[in-house]
């Protein structure tokens, strides 16, 4: 009658697959191949081919997400028993959200909230749903006592309109359909209750999509029991994440030292001639003294001022300044206690960067 | 319903028309307003329904058109005939709960009810605030010693707060109910952000159904002061006291004291823990502004049990769910979950599938209404009804009954009072069970066991009662079986009296089930007359009970053995399984998997597995794989997760990328070699079809794989300090 040990099972094996992984990271030869092995085309390129990857699968991905087709009328039987409906599952859920929504939600009014921006006004949405479900009562109703505006009520009474706005029929509700409830613009706690809070309210149904492993993670339990009240559906539709993918960087094309060079360069060319130069002393002494921490400010200015770079200890703190602000320049403390400086680039990418701003 | 665009249109390249690029970037957007269609519809079928009722004959209609338009209708009206049902259903089970949970905390709210008046009468005592005081923007201390505030701690023995909520909601009903102003905060109003000042405006919210701009506990002072106010208690609840932030509950509390002459507020906490956690959470000088006072409340485990009773056994009995759904749920609860609300989330969501895929379940809400009105219509007419029955295959096992609805209401309501007999067996089983400290949900899961395995194992035992453990068969049904033959155990060991009181709750339990009551009833009489034999009955002195009942062990060993066979009885004859009764799938839903992946989901490792089985999911014929290896027609982000599983913690971005590219590129070097070989036509075909992907490209799809493992957490960017190297975050499923 036991299952128990299945389970135990299940979770002794998720335990050791993580101490496996980890004995494997530090036993094995760590491989020091670098990134910059690689030959990396230019970024502008990289993004191009990006935009026209080739999509594998088309015709089996359309017919997946077709075959989903025959759930919608499940699911509106869950959205209309009052559950919330939570799609996971790997590959871009949009577009078969929205398809849902415009097909089989037509009898309902339609919020969407694109959870994977990065910044999202949470009121903004709430005003705009309070101005839907009063439009629909009033068509419902005709009678609807005036009041103040949605827009300058606060959220709570906001959201005691969206839970206790009378309405003749039971099963009024406005559905929100919220792309990756676990995006970065709707990730942090106090976010997550309000739209707990929205989900609680009578008058609202929740379609969300989540993409993140540990999304679950960003709910307790009265969330999940009483609030979301989540009916979880896997849907993997394994359609390319692009509009989601959107805000995140090319890997590629963001650490490689091609960028770091050309953004220095920028950097220095915006500068005076006067700062360029107190940087090119820097950078020749590192060039010449590759296994040194660093150069003292006191050497550095002892230098600066016999080329009349810089007339006092102001002016080569304000370059310096500029310097570290722009992460060209970095302090650290000598071996002796000294403070030194130091420019945080591989000596060819230094080489690159003077020949670049003595054009 | 739909509107007419074109399938392909629809889907995939949505994202990148005009309209939607623009709708895509937008924070949110309407996508569309109810429109009046579904109106239309709604009224539509409710004609439907009542022509129906008229001329039921009518439904054959000989178009074929037409047969698909009211085929049509029918699917909608059958969708809103099951909302109906499961609306009406699972009000009546909600509200069963509700009752049940009153019951059980009734006792304690009373207590807490007269102890919140004793407390009112006190303060009532040292005299009435006047009004000249109470208009003051400051508090009047009477003496030199600040006032107390009475406390209630309610302990809930549980720590999921999640379970509490409903009962402090229940408990503040039931105040407010008496007579008292009652305001509850809950420890979103005590945190840290909001301080002080959120959490006395909350306060005033909660009293005073009024947002006021300035949170002074003067305008408090002065509302209860207004007439009629100051007759009835003021009593504040906060439901979850350990998790409300310490610096504000010790500002609050202190103020609270402060004003105490004027606003003689009654506190009452939820405390998760133990009475201790007051003194961990505030400091000695806040906690001498209290006056507590405990009170209990019933464990977990009780509540499950009385709510299983009333929901799954008593009132609704004509809804259950199968072996393996309630061993689920068990597990659930005791091993992971561990909370009520999820149990009966979970009832709601099984009896909600229920009803959307089993569409005779209709019958279930039609014959709970029977319960109550003897109206016995269905609402679809016998010859829809009928078409589902057909489909049912335990109908076409047991070759039952010609086409009418009065044999399909016949094995109906043979399957009702089958699963009555049986539900009261198990309460049976359970009421011997309680003086062993045997928990229903444990018991009930047995029984389905028991039930479900009973042809070979229950037919074996004599009369001489359960398992003893003489074969080996025996022996593993004891284990299996484990709370059943404890109870048979328990009972041969009770003594007389207990007997005797056992007996008589049964008397009480199975009232009105006559088969049971029969029984019970022979059982009485030959206890009786067993008893009769013994002399003991009437005896004074306790010297002379003792001697006799020492004398008499061997005739009450008599009476243990009649009452073990009565249940020996009740377990073969009233625990048969249910899923041999015919139509047991109308009211028995035992889908474990769909029921579990809608409870709880799965991402973690369903997620993995997608991108592990991509070409199953896909079902294309191009990535069938004979081995384990790689190919390069799998989806991209399938071939990284499989080549990052090979990485420790740490995966070089560099050398991922050239096995990337090695799987990318591999196939085609062997198709080259392949066509070396052959004939010069096709060769030239095929490398014209299949030109390596330029760098550009491969660098672009590893990329994008990068970006969408990351997008499903399974990376970590690299560090400043480890440029060259992404972070694996999941490991295994």
């Amino acid at each position: 009658m036991d299952i128990n040990s299945e389970e135990e099972d299940g979770e002794l094996g998720f335990s050791r697959n993580y101490f496996l992984a980890k004995e494997l990271g530090s036993s094995s030869k760590k491989s020091t191949h670098k990134l910059s092995e690689i030959d990396i085309v230019d970024e502008q390129e990289l993004r191009a081919a990006a935009a026209n990857i080739e999509p594998k699968h088309e015709k089996e991905i359309t017919s997946l997400i077709d075959g989903y087709k025959n759930m919608y009328s499940e699911w509106v039987f869950a959205l209309r028993c009052s559950f919330s409906l939570l799609m996971y599952g790997f590959g871009s859920k949009k577009a078969l959200l929205e398809d849902f929504a415009s097909t089989a939600l037509a009898e309902h009014s339609v919020i969407v909230i694109n959870g994977y921006l990065p910044a999202i006004n949470l009121k903004q949405v709430m005003i705009a749903l309070a101005e839907v479900l009063s439009d629909q009562v009033k068509t419902k109703q005709k009678v609807f006592k005036s009041e103040q505006p949605f827009s300058s009520q606060s959220i709570e009474d906001l959201l005691a309109f969206l839970d206790g706005a009378e309405t003749e029929e039971e099963n009024c509700f406005v559905c929100v359909v919220i792309h990756n409830i676990d995006g970065p613009g709707l990730r942090d706690y106090e976010t997550q209750q309000y739209l707990a809070r929205l989900a609680a309210c009578s008058h609202i149904r929740i379609v969300a999509s989540i993409d993140h492993l540990n999304a679950p993670l960003l709910w307790d339990k009265n969330m999940v029991h009483r609030q979301f009240n989540w009916c979880w559906h896997h849907v993997p539709t394994f359609a390319p994440y692009k509009v989601e993918g959107m805000y995140y960087p090319l890997i590629l094309a963001q650490g490689g030292s091609n960028q770091s060079v050309k953004t220095a360069a920028i950097v220095l060319q915006s500068l005076t001639p006067n700062a360029q130069s107190v940087f090119k002393v820097l950078a020749e002494h590192q060039l010449s003294h590759p296994d040194e921490e660093g150069m003292p400010i006191s050497d550095l200015y002892s230098v600066c001022r016999e080329r009349f770079l810089v007339s006092s200890q102001v002016t080569l703190n304000s370059h310096l300044t500029e310097f570290k602000d722009h992460e060209l320049v970095k302090v650290r403390r000598h071996s002796d206690g000294q403070d030194c400086l130091f420019i945080p680039l591989a000596a060819e990418a230094l080489q690159k960067v003077l020949l670049e701003v003595n054009q | 319903m739909a509107p007419s665009s074109p399938i392909g249109d629809d889907l995939l390249p949505s994202s990148m028309a005009p309209q939607n690029i623009e709708n895509n970037i937008k924070p949110f957007y309407v996508l569309h307003k109810a429109s009046s269609q579904g109106k239309d519809r709604k009224s539509a079928g409710q004609g439907k329904k009542r022509r129906r009722k008229e001329a039921p004959s009518s439904l054959q209609s000989p178009k074929k058109h037409e047969g698909s338009i009211a085929e049509e209708h029918d699917g909608h009206h059958l969708h809103q005939l099951q909302f109906e049902a499961f609306c009406s259903f699972w009000s009546k089970i909600e509200s069963t709960i509700k009752d049940v949970l009153r019951n059980i905390n009734g006792s304690v709210f009373d207590e807490i009810l007269q102890w919140v008046m004793s407390c009112f009468n006190a303060t009532r005592s040292t005299g009435e605030p006047s009004f000249a005081n109470s208009i003051r923007s400051f508090p009047v201390l009477n003496g030199s010693t600040t006032r107390q505030l009475f406390t209630g701690l309610v302990i809930t023995k549980n720590m999921e707060f999640v379970d509490d909520i409903l009962t402090f909601e229940e408990l503040s009903l039931f105040l407010k109910h008496q007579g008292c102003h009652v305001g509850m905060l809950s420890s979103l109003d005590f945190s840290v952000k909001n301080g002080i000042a959120g959490c006395l405006k909350a306060l005033l919210r909660e009293f005073m159904d009024t947002t006021m701009d300035s949170a002074d506990i003067s305008n408090l002072a002065s509302w209860y002061r207004e007439q009629g106010n100051y007759n009835k208690p003021l009593v504040l609840i906060i439901n979850d006291l350990e998790r409300c932030s310490r610096t504000v509950l010790s500002d609050f509390i202190p103020m609270l004291s402060e004003w105490v002459n004027r606003v003689p507020m009654i506190l009452i906490f939820g405390v998760l823990t133990t009475v201790d956690s007051l003194r961990n959470i505030l400091p000695s000088h806040v906690l001498h502004h209290l006056c507590p006072c405990k009170f209990m409340l019933g464990s977990p485990t009780d509540r499950m049990d009385s709510i299983i009773e009333a929901v799954l056994l008593k009132h609704c009995a004509i809804f259950s769910i199968g072996y393996k759904v309630a061993l689920f749920l068990r597990n659930n609860f005791l091993n992971k979950d561990g909370t009520l609300t999820s149990f009966i989330r979970a009832l709601k969501i099984a009896c909600m599938l229920h009803f959307s895929v089993e569409p005779l379940s209709l019958i279930l809400s039609q014959a709970l209404a029977e319960e109550d009105q003897e109206d016995g219509k269905f609402a679809l007419p016998p010859d829809t009804v009928l078409k589902y029955v057909h489909e049912l295959p335990s109908r076409a096992r047991n070759q039952m009954a010609d086409e009418t609805g009065r044999n399909l209401a016949q094995g109906f309501s043979n399957l009702v009072s089958v699963k009555k007999l049986w539900s009261t067996a198990v309460l049976c089983l359970h009421q011997a069970g309680k003086y062993n400290r045997i928990r229903l949900l444990d018991l009930f899961c047995e029984a389905l066991f028991l039930s479900k395995a009973s042809d070979c194992h229950v037919g074996n035992g004599n009369d001489s009662g359960l398992p003893s453990s003489n074969s080996n068969q025996q022996r593993s049904i004891i284990q299996e079986c484990g709370y059943i033959s404890q109870i048979f155990r328990k009972v041969r060991d009770f003594p007389p009296e207990m007997l005797f009181q056992l007996v008589k709750s049964w008397e009480i339990s199975t009232a009105g089930v006559v088969e049971i009551h029969d029984k019970l009833k022979t059982l009485q009489s030959s206890l009786r007359c067993e008893d009769g034999k013994r002399p003991t009955k009437s005896t004074d002195s306790k010297k002379e009970a003792a001697r006799i009942s020492l004398n008499s062990e061997k005739d009450s060993r008599i009476l243990n053995s009649l009452v073990v066979t009565f249940m020996n009885d009740l377990v073969r004859s009233f625990m048969r399984p249910i899923s041999c009764t015919p139509f047991h799938e109308i009211s028995c839903f035992n889908d474990v998997e769909k029921l579990q992946l809608a409870l709880t989901g799965d991402p973690r490792s369903r997620i993995q597995v997608d991108l592990l089985n991509s070409n199953k999911i896909l079902q294309c014929s191009c990535c069938k794989k004979s081995s384990s290896a790689l190919l390069p027609s799998m989806h991209d982000s399938s071939i990284m997760y499989s080549l990052a599983e090979e990485h420790g913690d740490l995966i070089n971005l560099h050398d991922w990328f050239k096995s990337f590219k090695t799987i990318i590129l591999d196939h085609k070097n062997k198709r080259k070699q392949k066509l070396k070989l052959s004939p010069h036509k096709r060769k030239r075909k095929d490398t014209n079809e299949s030109s390596d992907p330029s760098e550009a490209s491969i660098q672009a799809r590893f990329c994008n794989a990068v970006t969408e493992l990351q997008i499903i957490g399974l990376l970590r960017m690299p560090s400043k300090r480890r440029p060259d190297c992404v972070q694996r975050v999941a490991f295994g499923l």
